[in-house]
């Protein structure tokens, strides 16, 4: 595991090393998330990296990820832990008979039952994983807001102490806090008490320039020229009002799908044929199509 | 959307604003708490609990560095986006002595439409009186009472100030119960298919092994989500402060509420609501919905409302109900453009038209609600308490 980095301009270099081009806010952030080990809360349109400088942690600091994908109606046994009623129910038909053979045996009931509720019999879901892991980890908590509201009440322990409490074995407390990163596309307002444990950024759009920069960090193989010309057509196409607005991630994925059909140049052709990577509604489509040429005009 | 901080790796902001005198011999932790203060006065919620968080997160930063000093604030007092811009502003203010020169000139008419706007919602207060009121009050209400018949059916447009206030007690009672749903969790069930292996294991280990009756499980049912858009134009004035107030005691008895108002423009008032006392409630609501009585344009609110909340999710699943008189001054594509969208995006849509009156028959004849009528699962009127309690008998039917 690599030691903490020792400022914002060391961490930024470390996570470009990667491969996440992360801008000042987003450095400091994360930097202040790591010094302070308090949970960082990440809003932001859809496809601006988010859930990849999680990832991305994970790889520069040669953690683990543990990720906790969020949706309606998720609960303890999906998110913390759950019994092992299968080996459970083995083991209690093992010790029946075994009681039965052993009768004069001096066979301890009361510690094979006990037994049945220790670690052995425990199913480790994220969150427990990563109070375990501690800050080997790098937990990830997906699209937060995607949780009922109770599920947020429930985070609030964890985030607060990284302890969690299972009735039949007692408290569990991280030996060191894991760095906790969570996600909301902000399609409902999180809890105060939620994001008063976490310090809070809002991830927008990057500027053309950078996110030059990142197309050509993640595709190295792209000419610059086609990146530019790519990114510009990006920018015109969230200046549209689509009811999609394409993230960096389309931008990528577009570059990607323009080299897959060997397009060198991006034209009104060529867009045409790969728009489909960029737009990804029906009405947006039309919209675009209508404007083409404006589109991938200059660059 | 670039985001813009002042400075990069900037100037000093110790440098030149303690030769000026800015904050001449205090130290760095009263800065940041004067900081902090500022930017409450301004409107962010900061707690002390963030401003120990701020203080903590610039000592391994660098506090000469502007850029430094920005982030972390912005990290650690700022947890909404809508405060942002706030937040610059106050920074700039702040660390840069930088005059506040458009809020000067917005201040003023800012501050009237406010007053007007609270004018439009001032109702009578709903919270418990005065033991020297009270008596004044119950001689009030046993007459309303016995004319409840026929307030009932009497239109809000036509009653008195008195009528409404009593109505309002009313409409504060009425509780609405959304469909519900089938959710992901499950609570135990006499019989069913679905076996329960958790419940099964544990009455297993209760009898020391011996395979109890199988315990079942069901899904549980919720509530689905009540999204409320209200117009409060013009035309719609005179309803809009009891569906205001209707919103509102829903808002109360269910969680999984939402509010919208609209007229020029879209606003959520949902968190204004979020306050406990009902007129200081109602004043927040006011002080957002900027656009009060200023014409109406549906279709360019709903488009709006499609794309900023409807697509994130807020009424996937949901029952929206929308409240207007279908008359549009926008384009009437764009309306039937976001109703056919809005339509996908949610469970239910029911439109209240106060000009439907009580015939049921009777379709308003507005292009608005022509274009809308396809995508609208129920027309009610909402003109008057029969046509509330309609929408609260229908509701829990709308599987």
């Amino acid at each position: 595991m690599r030691d903490r980095p020792a400022d914002v301009a060391h961490l930024t270099e470390l996570l470009a090393a990667d491969g996440y081009l992360a801008d000042r806010g987003l450095a400091t952030a994360v930097f202040l998330a790591l010094s302070l080990d308090r949970p960082l809360l990440l809003e932001g349109e859809v496809g601006v990296g988010k859930t990849e400088i999680a990832k991305t942690l994970a790889t520069t600091f040669g953690r683990k990820l543990i990720r906790l994908q969020c949706y309606e109606g998720i609960d303890a046994s999906q998110a913390l832990y759950e019994w092992d009623y299968a080996r459970q129910m083995l083991q209690i038909r093992a010790m029946s008979t075994r009681a039965a053979d052993a009768l004069d045996s001096g066979y301890d009931e009361d510690a094979a039952v006990d037994a049945l509720f220790g670690p052995k019999f425990l199913i480790e879901r994220p969150l427990l994983a990563a109070v375990r892991a501690g800050d080997a980890a790098v937990l990830l908590i997906d699209e937060v807001d995607r949780a009922d509201d109770e599920f947020e009440a429930f985070l609030l322990e964890l985030l607060s102490d990284f302890q969690l409490t299972i009735p039949e074995i007692g408290t569990i407390t991280a030996s060191s806090s894991p760095l906790v990163i969570l996600t909301s596309n902000r399609t409902r307002e999180l809890h105060d008490a939620l994001k008063r444990r976490c310090l809070y950024h809002w991830v927008g759009y990057p500027g053309a320039a950078r996110e030059v920069e990142i197309v050509l960090t993640r595709e190295p193989g792209v000419a610059p020229a086609l990146a530019r010309k790519v990114v510009a057509a990006v920018n015109r196409l969230r200046e549209l009002d689509l009811a999609k607005p394409p993230g960096v991630a389309e931008t990528i994925d577009w570059v990607r799908t323009l080299g897959v059909l060997r397009a060198g140049e991006l034209d009104e052709h060529s867009a045409l044929d790969t728009l489909g990577a960029v737009v990804k509604d029906r009405d947006d489509l039309e919209l675009a199509q209508a404007r083409l040429s404006e589109i991938v005009s200059g660059g | 959307m670039a985001d813009t901080a002042p400075g990069g790796h900037g100037p000093s902001a110790f440098g030149p604003a303690a030769e000026g005198g800015a904050h001449p011999g205090r130290d760095l932790v009263d800065v940041l708490v004067a900081f902090g203060r500022r930017l409450r006065a301004a409107g962010v919620a900061v707690g002390t609990g963030d401003l120990r968080t701020y203080c903590a997160a610039v000592a391994p930063l660098d506090p000469g560095d502007l850029g430094d000093l920005y982030w972390a604030g912005r990290v650690s007092l700022v947890s909404r986006r809508e405060d942002l811009a706030v937040y610059d502003r106050v920074f700039r203010q702040f660390f840069l002595d930088e005059p506040d020169d458009d809020l000067g000139k917005r201040m003023p008419l800012a501050k009237h439409a406010r007053d007007q706007l609270r004018a439009a919602v001032e109702v009578p207060r709903a919270d418990p009186p005065g033991p020297e009121q009270r008596e004044e009050q119950r001689a009030e209400l046993g007459l309303v009472a016995s004319d409840l018949q026929v307030l009932r059916a009497k239109a809000f447009a036509d009653c008195t100030d008195d009528e409404l206030a009593a109505l309002r007690k009313l409409i504060a009672a009425i509780r609405l119960t959304p469909p519900r749903r089938r959710t992901r969790r499950h609570v135990p069930a006499r019989r069913g298919r679905a076996p329960d292996p958790r419940r099964t294991a544990r009455e297993t280990l209760r009898r020391h092994g011996e395979p109890p009756p199988p315990r079942h499980r069901r899904p549980r049912l919720r509530p689905r989500r009540l999204v409320l858009v209200l117009d409060v134009s013009g035309s719609m004035a005179g309803y809009s402060r009891n569906l205001l107030q209707f919103a509102y005691s829903t808002t109360r008895a269910l969680d999984r509420v939402e509010v919208f108002c609209f007229g020029t423009r879209l606003t959520r008032v949902t968190r204004e609501l979020d306050h406990r006392a009902p007129d200081e409630a109602l004043a927040r609501a006011a002080r957002t919905v900027l656009d009060w009585e200023g014409g109406t344009r549906v279709g360019d609110c709903l488009d709006r409302f499609v794309r900023d909340w409807g697509r994130r999710g807020l009424s996937r699943g949901a029952v929206v109900v929308i409240c207007s008189d279908g008359l549009d001054r926008g384009d009437p594509a764009v309306l039937a453009h976001a109703m056919e969208r809005l339509k996908r995006l949610s469970h239910a849509i029911i439109w209240m038209n106060p000009h439907r009156g009580a015939d049921p028959r009777h379709v308003p004849a507005a292009l608005g609600m022509l274009v809308a009528a396809p995508h609208i699962d129920l027309l009610l009127s909402g003109h008057d308490l029969a046509s509330l309690l309609e929408l609260a008998t229908a509701l829990p039917r709308l599987r």
